[in-house]
């Protein structure tokens, strides 16, 4: 099977499992108590928080909180620190985030706003910044889309959210960027959502990385384990399995990110462009390559794939609810319907050959030259 | 004393010198009902006990008879000695303590010393004097407490009726082939033959990879709830994809519909045949879409060739059919949102009066057994 579905999740990595396993079978023990085997754990927990924070942030102005999932992490940023006046986000978030913000306002805790997107994914930087004013208590940008793989310059993004309103907090969902992308947060980067599953880690794992001098605003309570900030006992073996992974994905990112934008270009390039369109843009993500098959649905092209043994994502359904039918976010990049039926996501793995993608873009032209000589 | 439950059956005295078929028929669906339950079933003079059950298992028991076809109501009762003292304890643990009531005695064993009567009165009597909040009242009482005095030196006494499926036991009337879809109406359609004693196993059509594997488990949970009812094993499924591209290539684009419901009551029939199914069933109600005109059934009965094709839905309003989808538990299954029929090749407008002539010259241009044995080949058994 050639897997190109990595936004969705990853093959968990042999050696970060490997060394982590001894928290599953031996060091299986509550990290909260107070006999030697327990507390040992404490240690086991700091350590990893702090590796996971060291590849992306200042350890000594940000902290870190595992949690159950990147949505939780979105979800403690968003009704922990969206609590008045508007929170602005925008048309390509995550549904972790998009549906939390527009709780926000059918709870009445503050207006949601939704900042429109350029025609690659990517949100319209001045409209955003002229939905934020003096009542906006956040604003919540993903950093890198997971449907189109836009990278959002997040850093300067919160900068000038700050200019405008310099009590605003600034989030950012980073699961599709974390490990995959070049960058450092910056210092007007209040809150980060990272996930495991998407670089050879476990599902079940998470963590809101915040600043140190943000209020405590948990969002599960409980035992106050994570300094009260999120309750519930650690998943010491998902923990470890994410530190371990992260340090291997971040030890090749810089090379990994090179090869990928390579081989995703060459893999555009080997597709029948009669067929197909690309909505990525040239400085997406190379993780992840969206392109679209006018007129030709999706999931049908996803499934005649995965019959020819090439697994790929799709922003379109067989469903017969027009609402569920496209993908919100793609169709906010300004794509008509017939665009957003065709849409097809490639997203790729540090583990992806190069002779996989070739033989992907061969199914690919094979399948939709079939499906569109059906279709006529 | 301990806990049975009493069953009474609906139709089954009309049936004269068949009565013995039907109740063996029935003795087996209750069986099969009540299947990984500890109990024993028992006939007595018209009725069904079923006893020998753990202490909790009363309700389960009844939730799963509500389903079987060819009871008319349950009631879960003491079953207690004759004596008076006896019943009068029963009534007491079935009697609510307060509110009014009435006794209600039926008395089998004619050679019992009291009268029908003169149980009630004594039971009543007795029951007013050990819970003091309760009054009598014959003619509007808030709860009623029943007494059948057996012949074999027993007494039962329950409290509640619950209503059963009424119909007749399923089995009993043959067999028949559902044409199910993702719908709302087709499992309506099985659930009513069901309920007339019809056996029912169900034929599902997809076109996968135009439709999608949700869709297919749609059927599936669909089929499963249903077999609650109809005691159907297994879900057929056939893939129609090819048949689909084809017309889609050859023939008149507004004919899509019609031309592939005329494949699909070949391919039925024939499954049907082998199947040693009677008939075909469908969940089509006139005029609720273009294809269910007198019209269109016309066209795709035309293609039958021995087996009759019974619609009992034919003149139930949509509301009517939720309404059954509802009681029955289908209905918030059919509701999600997969596609059970390929939407990529669905004309904008179908013909609504397709006539037989253009159907026939469409149908000229396809071959029609080589289609009908490829998807017959396609065919696939789930297990429910």
């Amino acid at each position: 099977m050639i897997y190109l579905d990595n936004a969705a999740t990853t093959g968990p990595d042999g050696r970060a499992l490997s060394r982590a396993r001894e928290y599953l079978t031996d060091k299986w023990f509550n990290p909260s108590a107070l006999y030697k085997a327990g507390f040992a754990l404490q240690g086991e927990l700091k350590k990893a928080r702090s590796a996971l924070l060291a590849h992306v942030a200042d350890e000594s102005a940000f902290g870190l909180v595992f949690t159950s999932c990147g949505t939780e992490a979105d979800n403690q940023a968003v009704f922990g620190y969206g609590r008045r006046g508007n929170v602005v986000t925008t048309a390509g978030e995550h549904a972790a985030v998009a549906s939390s913000v527009a709780e926000l306002g059918n709870r009445n805790i503050a207006e949601p706003r939704f900042a429109p997107l350029n025609a690659d994914g990517g949100v319209n930087a001045e409209k955003l910044l002229s939905l934020v004013d003096e009542k906006t208590s956040l604003v919540s940008v993903i950093h890198v889309n997971n449907e189109t793989g836009a990278v959002n310059d997040i850093n300067a993004l919160a900068r000038a959210v700050k200019q405008k309103n310099p009590r605003a907090l600034f989030h950012s969902d980073g699961v599709q960027a974390y490990g995959k992308i070049p960058f450092r947060l910056g210092r007007e980067v209040d809150l980060y959502t990272i996930s495991a599953h998407k670089i050879g880690g476990l599902k079940g794992t998470g963590a809101l990385i915040k600043k140190k001098t943000l209020p405590c605003r948990p969002y599960i309570f409980g035992g106050g384990q994570e300094n009260g900030e999120r309750s519930g006992t650690e998943n010491v073996f998902g923990i470890k399995a994410f530190e371990f992974a992260a340090e291997e994905k971040f030890r090749t990112l810089n090379e990994d990110f090179a090869r990928l934008r390579e081989r995703g270009g060459r893999l555009w390039e080997s597709l029948d462009k009669d067929i197909f369109v690309r909505i990525s843009s040239a400085d997406a993500s190379p993780y992840i390559l969206s392109i679209s098959a006018p007129g030709l649905r999706g999931e049908v092209l996803l499934h005649m794939a995965d019959d020819r043994g090439l697994v790929v994502g799709t922003g379109s359904a067989c469903s017969s609810h027009a609402k569920n039918r496209y993908s919100r976010v793609i169709l906010a990049c300004g794509a008509d319907e017939r665009t957003a039926d065709g849409v097809l996501r490639l997203s790729f793995s540090a583990q992806t050959t190069e002779s996989e993608t070739a033989e992907a873009a061969k199914i690919l032209n094979s399948v939709a030259r079939e499906l569109k000589s059906k279709m006529l | 004393m301990k806990k049975v439950i009493v069953i009474r059956y609906s139709e089954m005295f009309l049936k004269g010198k068949n009565r013995g078929f039907f109740e063996r028929v029935f003795a087996t669906n209750i069986e099969r009902a009540l299947r990984g339950i500890r109990h024993e079933l028992r006939r007595y003079s018209g009725r069904y006990l079923v006893e020998g059950f753990g202490d909790g298992d009363a309700d389960r028991i009844v939730e799963r008879l509500k389903k079987v076809f060819g009871i008319h109501s349950m009631s879960v009762a003491l079953e207690t000695g004759n004596g008076m003292d006896d019943i009068v304890e029963a009534a007491i643990a079935v009697s609510r303590p307060f509110g009014s009531f009435k006794v209600e005695t039926h008395r089998a064993d004619k050679r019992y010393p009291l009268t029908s009567v003169e149980i009630s009165r004594e039971v009543g009597g007795r029951l007013l004097a050990h819970y003091k909040a309760l009054t009598v009242d014959v003619h509007d009482p808030s709860f009623y407490i029943y007494v059948d005095v057996r012949e074999n030196g027993t007494a039962l006494v329950f409290g509640e009726f619950f209503a059963g499926a009424d119909g007749m036991p399923v089995g009993t009337a043959g067999r028949g082939l559902l044409l199910i879809s993702g719908g709302i109406d087709s499992p309506v359609a099985g659930h009513m033959m069901a309920k007339r004693g019809m056996s029912v196993e169900c034929l599902h059509f997809h076109s996968y990879p135009y439709t999608n594997l949700q869709a297919k488990e749609k059927v599936v949970e669909l089929a499963r709830v249903l077999s609650g009812y109809t005691l159907g094993k297994a879900l057929y499924t056939v893939s129609v994809t090819h048949i689909q591209e084809s017309i889609h290539e050859k023939c008149a684009p507004e004919l899509m519909v019609t031309l592939l419901r005329r494949f699909m009551f070949r391919i039925a029939e024939r499954f049907a045949l082998r199947i040693r199914a009677q008939c075909l069933i469908t969940g089509e109600s006139l005029g609720q879409v273009a294809s269910q005109t007198v019209e269109g059934m016309t066209s795709s009965n035309s293609v039958i060739e021995s087996l009759p094709v019974l619609r009992p839905l034919v003149g139930f309003d949509k509301n009517e059919i939720i309404e059954r989808a509802v009681k029955i538990g289908t209905y918030d299954i059919s509701i999600q949102p997969y596609e059970d029929c390929c939407t990529v090749f669905l004309p904008d407008y179908p013909a609504i009066r397709p006539k037989l002539k253009d159907i026939l010259a469409e149908e000229e241009k396809l071959d029609v057994e080589g289609l009908i044995s490829e998807a017959l080949a396609s065919l696939e058994k789930i297990d429910l």
